[in-house]
């Protein structure tokens, strides 16, 4: 998913670059990206979402 | 103050040069050079640090819209979450560990979540250097300068994302917790989707409720023990004065018969050898310099007067005819007079780590101090800790095992079944008191097993143990004492 994730970004950076009048669309890729990388980190510690540690 | 717009965009390309070229760059350098491949939680930092460089490229390129500002602060503040998730793995560890190798001493979840808070506050710079008109007249042209940020993060970014098609695969694999040495090579290549095997949790294995012993079974027919001998209580006392609060401690002093009684609100009473008249009393402050959860445990430690709480916190009080109010004014919310504090402390275990404890002891001969761990939904296991009296740091720890003769009730059934409230140091062995199925344990000090054990009806909600001669002094939750004859394996 790392990998889809990457593809988004470059597909949001080319937008930026040869298309700046999809600026919507570009931003629109970059939110899911974010969102993206969120849920990845989310289900790499969804046995402890907070830090192990006292609180 | 504020900077002219041309010179903040040359500034901004510039966080992104660095931002893109040194950490997120210079990651895919590491795999090339070390063979050095990301967990599933570095990739995500490592994406964040490249999704707030392709942020900037937004303001670069259509100005500091409110949006792009807000989502840059979003992914600062989330990436420093993620820091803290990350490092508070490995934080504690001991001295030089951690996961994967240090880049300039510091590893790379650290260094990520560093990054992303250096991240919010250059926000924070930039916006307080940012003209009110900034939006209006922010440069939209592409430069030189921009084109090459361009360039530059395309193929950072596709960097990226060819070692993680060889490192985490295609969908829907994703990142793994244990990643494998980066490698050109593809019979090398591991894809997998662990990662997303086992329950959700917030706290994972800190969700430790606090220990109920009350609840417990107190039926020793119930226990993991089959065939047990009856150890009978032979008559009760009862503490002479009333008690400020549930009686959760007892302990007697053997060379001076005088008594020690903890209660659940923090009270510490000194009794005389009759249980009827308080010599001291102090009230601790609980909320003072370490936190004391319900007091659970007491011991006489020479002339020391060691109380403990739950949560292994202890404190440590002395009479002394010559205390000072005004200095003791701090420790105590209630005081004789008569009653110096002379520590507090946390104990350190290592198997008994994230268990609750509800007794404490002291055995002169070793001169160290005893808790035993009770279980809990998360972590089942019977640990005795020992810690040394001189710096309180602990000695050794061991998990007793059922010695020869005595016969479980079912395969399944271990120590860890027993819910030790009360322990006390007697002839070499830890007599311990279990709130669950009413059992007396008998533990042998050197070879860590537990060398009998008696049923003990009728015992109500034992929290401590004592020993007096031939005799076991089982204190109640109400008070009372229950008398036991001291069983000689």
């Amino acid at each position: 998913m790392e990998f889809l994730n990457f593809l988004l970004i470059l597909c949001t950076a080319w937008l930026l670059w040869r298309r700046p009048e999809r600026e919507r669309l570009a931003f629109g890729l970059l939110v899911v990206s974010c969102v993206l990388m969120a849920l990845l980190f989310l289900a790499g510690t969804h046995t402890s979402f907070v830090p192990g540690v006292n609180l | 103050m504020a900077l002219p717009v041309a010179r903040l965009r040359s500034a901004l390309l510039g966080v992104v040069l660095v931002l893109i070229a040194v950490p997120v760059g210079g990651a895919v350098l590491l795999a090339l050079v070390n063979g050095d491949s990301p967990c599933i939680l570095c990739w995500a930092q490592r994406t964040s640090m490249m999704l707030i460089a392709l942020v900037g490229l937004f303001i670069v390129r259509y100005g500091p819209r409110p949006r792009y500002i807000g989502l840059a602060v979003l992914l600062g503040a989330w990436g420093v979450f993620m820091g803290l998730r990350h490092s508070a793995l490995h934080l504690a560890r001991d001295i030089g560990q951690g996961f994967s190798a240090p880049f300039f001493g510091v590893h790379t979840y650290v260094w990520a979540g560093f990054i992303h808070w250096v991240v919010l506050g250059v926000i924070a710079v930039l916006l307080f250097l940012l003209p009110e008109e900034a939006v209006a007249t922010w440069p939209r042209q592409a430069t030189r300068a921009s084109r090459f940020a361009m360039g530059l993060f395309m193929v950072v970014v596709g960097a990226n994302a060819l070692q993680a098609f060889a490192t985490t695969g295609p969908p829907p694999f994703i990142g793994q917790g244990d990643p494998i040495r980066f490698s050109f090579n593809p019979k090398h290549w591991v894809w997998a989707d662990e990662e997303l095997d086992g329950g959700m949790s917030l706290r994972g294995a800190w969700t430790v409720p606090q220990p109920v012993a009350s609840a417990t079974d107190p039926d020793p027919a119930h226990g993991p023990l089959a065939n047990l001998p009856m150890s009978t209580v032979t008559g009760h006392e009862r503490i002479g004065v009333p008690l400020d609060g549930a009686l959760t401690g007892f302990a007697r002093d053997p060379a001076t018969g005088r008594f020690l009684a903890v209660t659940d609100r923090y009270d510490v009473y000194l009794l005389d050898s009759t249980l009827a008249r308080v010599l001291h009393h102090v009230r601790l402050d609980p909320g003072f310099s370490i936190d004391l959860s319900t007091l659970t445990g007491a011991a006489f430690v020479g002339d020391t007067l060691a109380v403990l709480s739950t949560n292994k916190s202890y404190a440590l009080v002395e009479p002394d005819p010559n205390a000072q109010e005004r200095l003791e004014w701090r420790h105590f919310l209630e005081t004789d007079g008569g009653v110096s504090e002379v520590g507090l402390g946390r104990f350190q275990t290592v198997r008994a780590h994230q268990m609750f404890v509800l007794s404490f002891a002291f055995d002169p001969a070793a001169h160290e101090l005893i808790t035993v761990s009770v279980p809990n939904p998360r972590h089942k296991s019977l640990v005795v800790s020992r810690f040394a009296r001189g710096d309180f740091v602990l000695s050794s720890e061991f998990e007793p095992a059922f010695g020869p003769g005595l016969v479980t009730a079912a395969l399944n059934r271990s120590p860890a079944d027993y819910v030790i409230t009360g322990a006390v140091v007697a002839d070499s062995a830890l007599y311990a008191i279990s709130a669950a199925y009413s059992t007396l344990l008998v533990i042998d000090l050197r070879s860590h097993t537990i060398r009998a054990a008696y049923a003990v009806p009728g015992l109500e909600d034992p929290t401590g143990l004592a020993v007096r001669g031939d005799e076991l002094l089982v204190a109640e939750r109400d008070g009372r004492i229950a008398v036991v004859q001291r069983p000689t394996p």
